[in-house]
């Protein structure tokens, strides 16, 4: 199998994928904006923000459809797109960091490390003294675990792809045992918090978590891909990238702290959503090739879709009840993952690992 | 100061109480091609990366024209040296250009992207390596030896005054092994330095105008190969018996590793040879620890050559001269000291009948059989042929395997058994 096609292909593709994928995510935000318990018809959105803009002839659709639109599912398909982005942009980046095709938040235990902290914050109480709290102690916890993941990955010279991995499982069962243990001697209210922080959702996301996340994470992928021709170099060996002039560590740090950072504040969103950060970039890196340049911002609008389409997978598929958005990228997911370890050992074989 | 482009001085590294490198101290300046040789684990991926700054040395210092290197800004140093690095695998399938254009990142500011200029130049270095029309191949697909060839290349792309290189061949072969070097050569001549870490000594004598010996750390001998090859450096150096002798073709000097020996078992074996006819014997029987004395070779014979290289005490004769009495006693004194004397299958002219006088002398004799796919035993006159008819009627006609057998049957007396045998 080519993983790589020609240089013409690859160009196509990519202006095709700059194309398709955002026409996608609109056509999926439309759907998903009229598919749930209601059932509101998908021009509806169309119609309102035509109306609004100042095309008065337009019929706006009936208040109730209104409400629902702009009060429930709007706000949730947005967050599923930040999430969805945010979390993909961080795997693009850990995947270059660590030149780790398994690398990605929830693997590498920083998703264990947010869930802690946001459980730390409901547990103590400080998450009802404001609504930034939690997301504080979101991105507290991605840094605590990012911080283990970078000391363990540079005490020793060289990483082996398993190093890291196993590193990563071991934070992340560290990290939710915590999680679990603190949910046992928690009051009886917030375990209903139990399932969302083990596996993350988006029932009842509304504008308020819009509010927090949104000017965190869309400037924090920007930034991200400024540093798209270092995570070229980077994944192609620290070595490598050392003697071409890098700040290596420098920008080991920064890159790391900023997807905790992103990670943590996905996570205060949506809880711990689990494979988006693992599957988008291969699936982007599989279309638009490895170059960073291409590959974050592709990556960004298929995460973005990616959980749009999870989550209204998992409103659709037995309504009136929802199945949460971590389940279903877990199932999906896993079957992914499987199939990577085993490209990985058959690759390992020929001395690429 | 000198003028070299790069120098060391007093260079260590150490990690915790284990010293890797000690007091090393090089230059290496424009137009020099300077190999780095050593056996594994003396310290010369180390030292390069000591030399190129990608390690802070725990003592000493490296000054790169004339500037301690840890002190230049990072970039700017990465313009005037790269380094190309043993590690060569790929955990993403990059597009060869794209692994190219990555040398040139010392020479972007952030935002800016690749020229035209370029993407022409990592173009022409591709081809310069020989694989262009790879580009839009992955790199991860490639076989190790193009791999390292496109590294090779992306060196070239960064454009730098010094080039350093980690075992730049250790994955091609020969072909490209030369290519690699001759292309190192080059940029020696396009008056850069350039500083190698080779294992292959032979290599290293054939292209590098200087080696520095590393031996546990420190440098055990530095300077041009032939003062550098010497077999008592390289065998104290390597724990070996090595042989340095020029390569009669390409003038350049070949090491090659002497058999172990199983320690002298005492047989005392006399070898009458010639033509190159007792080469294969001499080895072996070393290599079986037998006491061995040859002759009567004549000067720049191979069997002459090797006796004389493995230290085998031997009678010898001008070149092209015929053998005399005199040195058919000397030898004969051998012969008869010798558990057995072997005959071994020669051409026999007037230059060297004497070699059958001195079978005739023999202690105890054995004759070389020529197997089918030997050289025969010629004759070039009556006489020589009769003389040796004479001298194998008393003398057990064996294979050269029959010849080993018997000796490794060894000390309980090797003419006993010829006697049976005959």
């Amino acid at each position: 199998m080519r993983l790589v096609p020609c240089r013409a292909a690859v160009k196509r593709r990519t202006v095709l994928t700059f194309i398709v994928l955002p026409v996608l995510l609109v056509a999926a935000l439309l759907a998903a904006v009229g598919i749930g318990a209601v059932r509101v018809a998908p021009a509806s959105l169309i119609r309102f923000l035509l109306h609004e803009i100042g095309f008065h002839s337009v019929a706006l659709p009936d208040s109730r459809d209104i409400t629902i639109l702009l009060l429930l599912r709007l706000p949730r398909v947005l967050a599923a797109m930040l999430v969805g982005s945010g979390l993909a942009v961080c795997g693009v980046v850990m995947q270059g960091l660590f030149r780790n095709p398994m690398a990605s938040p929830d693997v590498l235990g920083i998703s264990a490390g947010s869930s802690l902290g946001a459980v730390v914050s409901i547990a103590t109480g400080l998450a009802s003294r404001s609504l930034l709290t939690l997301p504080a102690c979101t991105i507290a916890g991605a840094f605590l675990s990012a911080a283990c993941i970078y000391l363990l990955s540079t005490s020793r010279g060289t990483t082996s792809l398993l190093f890291i991995i196993i590193a990563g499982m071991a934070i992340s069962s560290l990290f939710s045992g915590l999680t679990s243990a603190l949910l046992l001697f928690s009051r009886e209210y917030e375990v209903s918090q139990f399932i969302f922080w083990t596996m993350g959702g988006l029932d009842g996301r509304g504008w308020q978590h819009l509010l927090f996340s949104a000017p965190v994470l869309v400037p924090g992928m920007i930034t991200l891909s400024f540093f798209a021709r270092e995570l070229d170099l980077l994944s192609l060996g620290e070595e490598g990238a050392l003697s071409l002039g890098m700040h290596v560590e420098r920008m080991k740090r920064l890159l790391l702290g900023l997807t905790a950072v992103i990670t943590g504040v996905a996570i205060a969103v949506a809880g711990p959503v689990g494979f988006v950060g693992l599957l988008v970039p291969h699936l982007m890196r599989f279309i638009v090739g490895s170059g960073h340049r291409t590959l974050v911002p592709a990556s960004a609008l298929g995460g973005a879709l990616f959980l749009v389409l999870c989550d209204l997978l998992g409103r659709s598929i037995a309504p009136p009840y929802e199945i949460r958005v971590g389940i279903i990228t877990a199932i999906l997911g896993s079957p992914y993952l499987l199939s990577l370890i085993v490209r990985i050992q058959r690759r390992g074989a020929r001395g690429a690992a | 100061m000198s003028n070299a482009l790069l120098q060391a001085r007093g260079v260590g590294w150490r990690v915790g109480a284990l010293p890797i490198l000690t007091d090393v101290d090089l230059d290496v300046g424009r137009g020099e091609l300077v190999g780095i040789i050593g056996p594994n684990g003396a310290g010369k991926t180390t030292l390069l990366r000591i030399l190129c700054g990608l390690l802070r040395p725990s003592s000493g210092a490296v000054w790169l024209d004339g500037r301690e290197i840890g002190t230049i800004e990072r970039r700017s140093r990465a313009r005037s040296i790269a380094f190309m690095s043993q590690e060569t695998s790929a955990s993403f399938p990059f597009r060869v250009m794209d692994v190219l254009l990555m040398g040139r990142y010392p020479h972007l500011r952030r935002f800016e992207p690749e020229t035209a200029d370029d993407r022409d130049r990592a173009r022409r270095m591709l081809s310069y390596v020989g694989l262009l029309g790879l580009e839009e191949r992955s790199f991860a697909e490639l076989s190790g030896g193009e791999r390292q060839l496109v590294l090779f290349a992306k060196t070239l792309v960064q454009d730098t005054d010094a080039v350093i290189l980690d075992e730049p061949s250790s994955s091609l072969d020969i072909r490209h092994q030369d290519r690699i070097f001759s292309m190192a050569q080059e940029l020696a001549r396009e008056n850069r330095a350039v500083i190698t870490s080779v294992h292959n000594l032979g290599v290293a004598a054939q292209y590098c105008s200087r080696l520095v010996l590393l031996d546990r750390g420190s440098v055990a001998a530095a300077g041009r190969p032939e003062q550098v090859l010497r077999t008592d450096i390289l065998d104290r150096v390597y724990g070996i018996r090595t042989l340095v002798s020029p390569n009669p073709v390409t003038g350049s000097m070949t090491v090659s590793v002497i058999p172990w020996r199983a320690g002298v078992t005492g047989s005392r074996i006399h070898l009458i040879g010639g033509a190159g006819s007792a080469v294969n014997l001499t080895r072996e029987l070393y290599r079986l620890g037998c006491e061995l004395s040859g002759g009567i070779a004549h000067e720049y014979d191979s069997d002459e050559k090797l006796w004389k290289s493995l230290g085998i005490p031997c009678v010898t004769v001008g070149a092209f001269s015929r053998i005399t009495d005199e040195q058919v006693t000397e030898a004969a004194a051998m012969a008869q000291a010798a558990d057995l004397t072997v005959l071994c299958a020669f051409p026999v002219g007037p230059g060297n009948s004497g070699n059958l006088h001195l079978a005739a002398r023999a202690r105890r004799l054995v004759v070389m059989d020529p197997g089918p796919e030997d050289a025969p035993r010629t004759f070039f006159s009556e006489e020589g042929r009769a003389l040796f008819e004479k001298v194998s009627a008393r003398a057990a006609l064996l294979r050269y395997e029959e010849v080993l057998k018997l000796i490794e049957r060894g000390s309980d007396g090797p003419g006993d058994a010829a006697e049976r045998d005959g």
